[in-house]
């Protein structure tokens, strides 16, 4: 866990694709499984996950630590974020908003 | 689509996907498209979805394969290494065996004025003395 939490202050959600900052977005509400996740992030964003891609991003964030699976409750599996998945997704937070920040300022000073 | 034609549909292309990943979301995946063709998604884009999904799940490195991949070419430089020694094994008593026993030690001898017998001294130079492998054996 060491090394992960290492990585806490980075932005490790750089390459790690929409889908998979949509679905911390949404476990940092609590914990979902999948279909749960599927109509939070279409509510919360209006994108429509593709189960296929859900699942590999759960894959993905599991394997990096950024989540957890809880004990199944029937066939689902709920997810939930871990402490280096909420580190991960502020700090990657954070970065969009300082670039969106700049973004702002160059079209106000561009006069566009 | 009729619902057990659509069930049918996803059940085949979640065939798709490595035994691992069916053991362990394939009944929570079949649940989940039912409940998104019972929501109005079209089962063909469910079905698509997963075999996106499949094949990136078969295509995407894992650490376990990174690790074999690994172990394969250790196992490829070590057999290298041993067939590279066992060609060199029987060329390196030859050629020890071809160099007279005056000559080595006269290249220990660093910067030894006497003519040794056998050796022909270099004309008007000053002795060189070469570092050669096995030097330290012969000494």
């Amino acid at each position: 866990m060491g090394g992960r939490d290492g990585r806490a202050g980075q932005d490790v959600l750089r390459r790690a694709g929409e889908a998979s900052v949509l679905i911390l977005i949404s476990l940092a509400g609590g914990p979902r499984h999948g279909y749960a996740l599927i109509q939070d992030i279409r509510d919360l964003a209006g994108v429509e996950l593709g189960p296929g891609t859900l699942y590999g991003a759960l894959d993905r964030l599991e394997r990096l630590g950024l989540i957890e699976s809880l004990p199944a409750d029937d066939r689902r599996h709920p997810y939930r974020i871990t402490a280096p998945g909420a580190a991960a997704l502020r700090a990657h937070l954070d970065s969009l908003e300082r670039v969106s920040a700049a973004g702002r300022l160059r079209l106000r000073l561009g006069g566009i | 689509m009729d619902g057990p034609r659509a069930a049918r549909l996803v059940e085949t292309v979640l065939r798709c996907y490595p035994a691992r990943w069916r053991l362990r979301h394939g009944k929570e995946a079949a649940e989940l498209a039912a409940l998104l063709i019972r929501d109005g998604t079209p089962a063909g884009s469910i079905a698509w979805s997963y075999l996106a999904g499949a094949a990136r799940e078969r295509l995407t490195p894992r650490p376990g394969r990174r690790l074999g991949t690994v172990a394969c070419a250790l196992l490829v430089a070590a057999c290298l290494l041993g067939v590279s020694a066992g060609l060199l094994a029987p060329a390196a008593p030859a050629r020890a065996s071809s160099t007279s026993q005056a000559r080595g030690r006269a290249h220990c001898r660093r910067g030894s004025p006497e003519p040794v017998p056998g050796v022909i001294p270099a004309m008007r130079r000053p002795p060189v003395i070469r570092w050669e492998a096995g030097h330290g054996r012969s000494c």
